[in-house]
């Protein structure tokens, strides 16, 4: 099957310069500073809440869409003070999940959403919520049953967007298609930053699928949304390289390792630079991944561990530790795809043991 | 806040986001219409004007209405629309330097091309134009608005503070000579400030007339029995102001009449008795939401409401009404609402806004540099759960 272009419907959005100029804007005008907070000196209403949770929100966005796992990092760290200055508050708990299921706690989120729906929280967002979690773990059917229950709840393009990213993890290729196609049309705003998301993950869709031009042209129509969106470059340069072009594949990553803390496009630099000859350079990039990626596993093994382990079983080179991190994986999540990469591993491993003398 | 963060799709896209819209003659050359759209409530001074969004101004000849009528004001049919548009940016001298260009386009067609934060105005035939970063001119003791909701008492206290202090927003100022609306339009006119989707299917994102119609008066869900789990603000955003759809008409009906009933009930006294099917006497007059300006009276800093309570108490309206940059309008608001036309006058405390605009194009002060944070200011500024409570 060949993907169809994401450019049927076209909808007019914010251009992603001025949409990435305005997010730093947007954050740096809601810089909640804890410091007297911390001191119990100041007590929390409500509305601080709510900005502090905007705040981690938008931390999450611009930390998938430049590739920062600062912002991440900042976003769960706020995510804990605003929990502990208002452990009762369901607009906290919910922002505290959030930011534990995009660092993978997923155990921590559910518990988090559980406390929220306690204090009174929306059961349509805490529905939503809980739908991203069984996704992440594999547990389609639940998700999709609860995507289902909500959909009344949210706008046409966010349920339409959601159920699509579901049938496409789940392989189902054609009805994901239609699905993406139709959550476009229902796209009614001007930020450009969902329309990418959606881009994107149809992209890894046919990149799953081996359909190199599609996902190719879906990478590409993200990155026309908003020229940096890191996951966009990264995954293009991916596929720059599968066709055997290591020098486009260079220039898309360079540009990502200044802006983007993530060792992945190190590591993937390093790849490029192998492939096109640059034996010495890459050899730099890989030991810069190599140190990020010893930090990141460290401080979150959830999140980092299938990343990691992909590294070290191609640029990194070393299949015993891919193999010991594909099983770390495999332990926080079953899904097909952690099954996958467990499988590379103990294959990479016998590949190694085998042409040992 | 007046319609800053206006319900929660103006929070995906800020640009968008209408703060303000103020319609007032010019203290300059009097006859001439001064509007002013601000968007993009606490931004940094770097922000920009999305290239996907029509920042419109609406401009329509008046009337009262006749004491028959079940509108307070007859809206003429002709139209002056005054749209902009914006570029995306460049960098024409490295990456320090960002140049956004932007256009508007007056009635009949005519385009003038501007360039944005150029401090000297950009003037054509009848029109003078800024749009760039500006210091918030409004000031409210937002705290004691939300205080005062959740205890049904006022809330406001006389050392309250401006929660907007120091911060920034994104404006276009528009300065229209009287001869480019025309004979047709008269002394007396409706103003409204949108911003709608560009492209072949242009959807309305967010509009504004009179301030804190939305976020004061709609908000609060708890008092509206009929619709009291519906987010109104982002459904009323998209109507068209000249003309509510039918549809949702009685849905906004429903929630005026009783946050505004609410309202009322502050001082424990009733100014504004109910009709027999439960409608209050301000319903009709704040759904039909765009400004009244006369332009035949010299510019006024207090004129807000003026001509709307002129008209509910039948007499003659003395000022140019609309609603100017230094007007008071939280207390005017809170005062009409809860003690009637001529009610006595409730202050929340907060007089004044950063820095009083000026007297002279643009009117609006130049932005903060180093804007604070918002949310450490509501944080700050917030009282215990005890007494919010």
């Amino acid at each position: 099957m060949t993907g169809a272009s994401p450019r049927k419907w076209e909808p007019v959005t914010t251009n992603g310069t001025i949409a990435v100029t305005n997010l730093h804007g947007q954050i740096d005008g809601l810089a909640v500073r804890f410091s007297r907070a911390d001191t119990g000196e100041t007590p929390w209403a409500p509305l601080a809440v709510a900005q502090g949770a905007a705040l981690i929100d938008l931390l999450n966005l611009r930390g998938h869409i430049l590739g920062r796992v600062a912002d991440y990092e900042r976003a769960a760290e706020l995510a804990e003070r605003l929990v502990h200055i208002a452990p009762e508050d369901g607009t906290a708990l919910l922002a505290r999940a959030r930011t534990r299921a995009t660092l993978h706690r997923f155990a921590e989120a559910v518990a988090d959403l559980g406390a929220a729906g306690r204090t009174g929280a929306d059961e349509a967002t805490l529905a939503a919520e809980r739908a991203v979690v069984l996704q992440a773990l594999g547990c389609y059917a639940d998700a999709m049953a609860l995507i289902g229950k909500v959909a009344e709840r949210q706008s046409s393009f966010t349920t339409l967007g959601a159920l699509a990213v579901l049938q496409a993890e789940r392989g189902e290729v054609t009805e994901a298609e239609r699905l993406f196609d139709e959550a476009r049309r229902h796209y009614r705003g001007t930020s450009p930053f969902p329309l990418a998301q959606l881009d994107f993950r149809r992209g890894v869709m046919w990149h799953r699928e081996g359909d190199l031009g599609a996902a190719g042209s879906c990478y590409e129509a993200a990155r026309h949304r908003v020229p940096d969106y890191a996951p966009a470059l990264g995954h293009l340069a991916e596929v720059e390289l599968l066709r055997g072009d290591p020098q486009t594949a260079i220039g898309l990553l360079r540009p990502l390792t200044w802006i983007s803390d993530d060792p992945e496009y190190a590591g993937h630099l390093a790849t490029a630079l192998h492939a096109g000859g640059r034996v010495h350079e890459a050899k730099q990039w890989r030991e810069r991944a190599v140190a990020g990626y010893d930090e990141l596993v460290l401080r979150h093994p959830e999140a980092y561990a299938d990343h990691a382990a992909d590294f070290w079983l191609t640029v990194g080179a070393d299949a015993e530790r891919g193999l010991q991190l594909a099983l770390q994986n495999l332990a926080f999540r079953q899904t097909a795809r952690a099954h996958a990469l467990f499988q590379r591993a103990v294959l990479a491993q016998n590949r190694v043991a085998q042409a040992a003398p | 806040m007046a319609d800053h963060f206006s319900g929660p799709r103006a929070i995906a896209d800020p640009a968008s986001d209408i703060a303000d819209v103020y319609a007032f003659p010019s203290p300059e050359r009097p006859g001439n219409l001064v509007l002013v759209l601000n968007t993009f409530p606490a931004s940094a001074p770097t922000a920009l004007f999305s290239d996907a969004i029509t920042y419109r101004f609406r401009v329509r000849p008046v009337a009262p209405g006749s004491e028959s009528a079940a509108a307070p004001f007859t809206v003429g049919e002709d139209e002056y629309s005054f749209d902009f548009t914006f570029d995306a940016p460049q960098q024409p001298d490295g990456p320090d330097t960002t140049v956004q260009m932007g256009t508007c386009q007056a009635p009949g067609g005519r385009q003038v091309a501007f360039q944005v934060g150029n401090e000297v105005p950009t003037e054509a035939e009848g029109l003078k134009i800024f749009a760039g970063s500006r210091l918030d001119p409004f000031f409210i003791d937002f705290v004691g608005v939300m205080v005062t909701e959740a205890t049904g008492k006022l809330g406001f206290r006389s050392d309250a503070s401006n929660v907007l202090e120091g911060l920034n927003v994104l404006s276009i100022v528009l300065e229209v000579d009287a001869a480019v609306l025309g004979p047709a339009a008269g002394s007396l006119v409706a103003v409204v400030g949108e911003t709608v989707t560009s492209g072949e299917r242009p959807v309305r994102l967010e509009r504004m007339g009179r301030p804190e119609i939305k976020n004061v008066i709609m908000s609060p869900k708890k008092f509206d029995t009929v619709n009291s789990d519906l987010e109104i603000r982002d459904l009323f955003n998209e109507e068209d102001a000249f003309g509510v759809r039918p549809d949702y008409a009685s849905t906004y009906r429903a929630r005026l009449s009783a946050n505004l009933a609410f309202y009322d009930g502050l001082d424990g006294k009733t100014a504004w008795p109910l009709d027999e099917q439960g409608s209050h006497p301000l319903t009709e007059l704040l759904l039909a939401d765009f400004l009244v300006v006369d332009l035949s009276k010299p510019f006024s800093e207090d004129g807000c409401f003026e001509i709307e309570t002129a008209l509910l108490a039948g007499r003659p309206h003395t000022t140019c009404g609309g609603r100017s940059l230094n007007d008071d309008i939280v207390d005017t608001l809170f005062t009409l609402l809860v003690g009637g036309v001529d009610g006595e006058r409730i202050s929340d405390g907060v007089d004044q806004p950063t820095q009083p605009a000026t007297r002279s194009f643009p009117y609006l002060n130049a932005s903060n540099p180093t804007p604070p944070d918002l949310g450490a200011r509501l944080a700050a500024q917030m009282p215990p759960r005890e007494e919010a409570a």
